[in-house]
């Protein structure tokens, strides 16, 4: 789970020019006044893998995950405390490893599923404090995440600071986590790794401009680094003239660059902003991917907001993946992870919210994705045959105190 | 190679050119449309959270203005 609350709560104190500028260049919530408190249920369904993409003939159910996110928001003074919990349940199949259809006789790729069905819980605690220090705002986060098999630990400091007289903030950050994963061994994984950890390290610098009384815009720059076990444990990957199935095998580092543009216009005249939203990506993998999103939040009769977005992504190899390999490589590299392979994918959302009186606000969303090979903005000449489609509804509920 | 450099930064540039304008200094009291709450960079961050959790579980790009947490054995 990433960390973004500090920038992301529109201040909600009194028309004071700290409060107005807080908000407009989306400076962390310290001026709000009021405690926050939202839950929101997720139910995550991933379409069934058709037949003709199953090494089996079969169709093969996939992932189904309930979420719950309880997020609490409180001023304390001129600090603030964030809390985020997060506690989801997994079940289902997950993509294994990809074969010929029939080796020596018909080379398309397709699909072999985890031989048993996974069960798993999630909890996930974010914890944020925000403070004014020196003329800058503050924020420090720490979080803890633990599956059966896998702990996350995280920590970072980020900050905003808007010089005096200038229409524009800057805002950086920094943090690092350190993850361990211990498999479990199962139909699917019976030589699977007893344990390995790895070291991640996140950076990330941005400007935001008021460009006009309608306009503002953020761009950023962001680093990632990642140091240690980066492979699926249990995933494998089929070689046709060596072992036949081998582990996957990814390098020891990641290095990931973005560069990325966020850009907000109000509308008085329809009583609407449009979002506009761009990141390009590239990592030492080789993996180049483009993301564009549109949003549009129309209001309605004060009381309801409309957020009707589209989404579109796009992203090449990682230069050692393969949907299966005639022989083992050099390097001992090896992955047919659909997530490694080179494909596009559109996603098409809607949300609905509406305040109550007495502070109270309820809401209801619906997404529906698809990952495909001619989304992709290069030909892909050979699609993995495990790439995703889903279908997310949510509830919402919110109280000001 | 040419063309995603190209890519990275005139889709930046065109977005901020499509707000059509040069920055205006912008007084206090002209600041309450940008004050909205549909005028944040993430209006709501409960859903930006979760949305920003799905999306690194299911594709290899993941990074922002916003820090990373830690990772998940997500499938």
């Amino acid at each position: 789970m990433k960390n973004d609350e500090r920038r992301t709560r529109p201040a909600a104190a009194g028309p004071s020019l700290s409060a107005l500028t807080a908000a407009a260049l989306a400076l962390p919530g310290l001026a709000q006044a009021q405690v926050e408190t939202d839950l929101l249920y997720s139910r995550y369904e991933e379409a069934d893998l058709p037949g003709s993409r199953e090494a089996n003939g079969q169709d093969s159910e996939r992932y189904e995950i309930d979420t719950y996110l309880f997020r609490l928001a409180a001023p304390l003074g001129d600090q603030a405390f964030v809390a985020n919990v997060t506690y989801e349940t997994l079940s289902g199949a997950s993509p294994w490893y990809v074969q010929p259809r029939q080796p020596g006789v018909d080379d398309t790729p397709v699909q072999v599923m985890s031989g048993a069905s996974i069960r798993e819980q999630r909890t996930d605690v974010q914890l944020s404090w925000a403070l004014p220090l020196a003329g800058i705002d503050w924020g420090v986060t720490l979080g803890y995440s633990t599956e059966d098999d896998y702990r996350a630990t995280s920590g970072g400091i980020e900050f905003e600071y808007t010089p005096q007289g200038v229409a524009h903030t800057i805002s950086g950050g920094i943090g690092y986590s350190y993850d361990k994963i211990e498999p479990e061994r199962g139909a699917s994984s019976p030589d699977v790794i007893a344990e390995a950890d790895k070291d991640s390290l996140s950076a990330f610098a941005g400007v935001s401009w008021v460009l006009n009384a309608k306009t503002v815009l953020q761009t950023a720059i962001s680093y990632g680094l990642h140091d240690g076990f980066l492979s699926d444990p249990y995933k494998r990957a089929y070689v046709a003239d060596g072992p036949t199935l081998v582990a996957d095998s990814r390098p020891g580092e990641r290095e990931q660059f973005t560069v990325s543009a966020r850009l907000r216009r109000y509308l008085s005249g329809i009583g609407a902003a449009l979002h506009a939203d761009y990141r390009f990506y590239r990592d030492d993998w080789d993996i180049e991917a483009h993301t564009l999103e549109l949003a549009w939040h129309q209001m309605l009769a004060e009381s309801w907001r409309l957020t009707p977005s589209l989404r579109w992504y796009s992203q090449s190899q990682a230069s050692f993946y393969a949907p299966y390999y005639q022989s083992l490589r050099s390097d001992g590299l090896a992955s047919s992870d659909y997530r490694l392979s080179p494909y596009g994918a559109v996603a098409v959302r809607v949300d609905l919210r509406k305040a109550l009186p007495d502070d109270w606000e309820i809401g209801g969303g619906a997404e529906w994705y698809e990952a495909d090979g001619s989304y992709a903005i290069d030909t892909v000449e050979v699609e993995n045959p495990g790439l995703v489609e889903f279908l997310i509804l949510n509830l919402r509920l919110g109280k000001r105190f | 190679m040419k063309r995603t450099i190209l890519g990275a930064v005139t889709v930046p540039l065109a977005l901020a050119c499509s707000a059509c304008v040069t920055i205006e200094p912008v007084q206090p009291w002209q600041r309450g449309d940008l004050a909205r709450a549909e005028m944040a960079f993430e209006p709501d961050p409960v859903q930006a959270a979760y949305r920003r959790h799905v999306e690194f579980s299911k594709e290899a790009a993941s990074g922002g203005a916003t820090l990373s947490g830690g990772g998940c054995g997500c499938n």
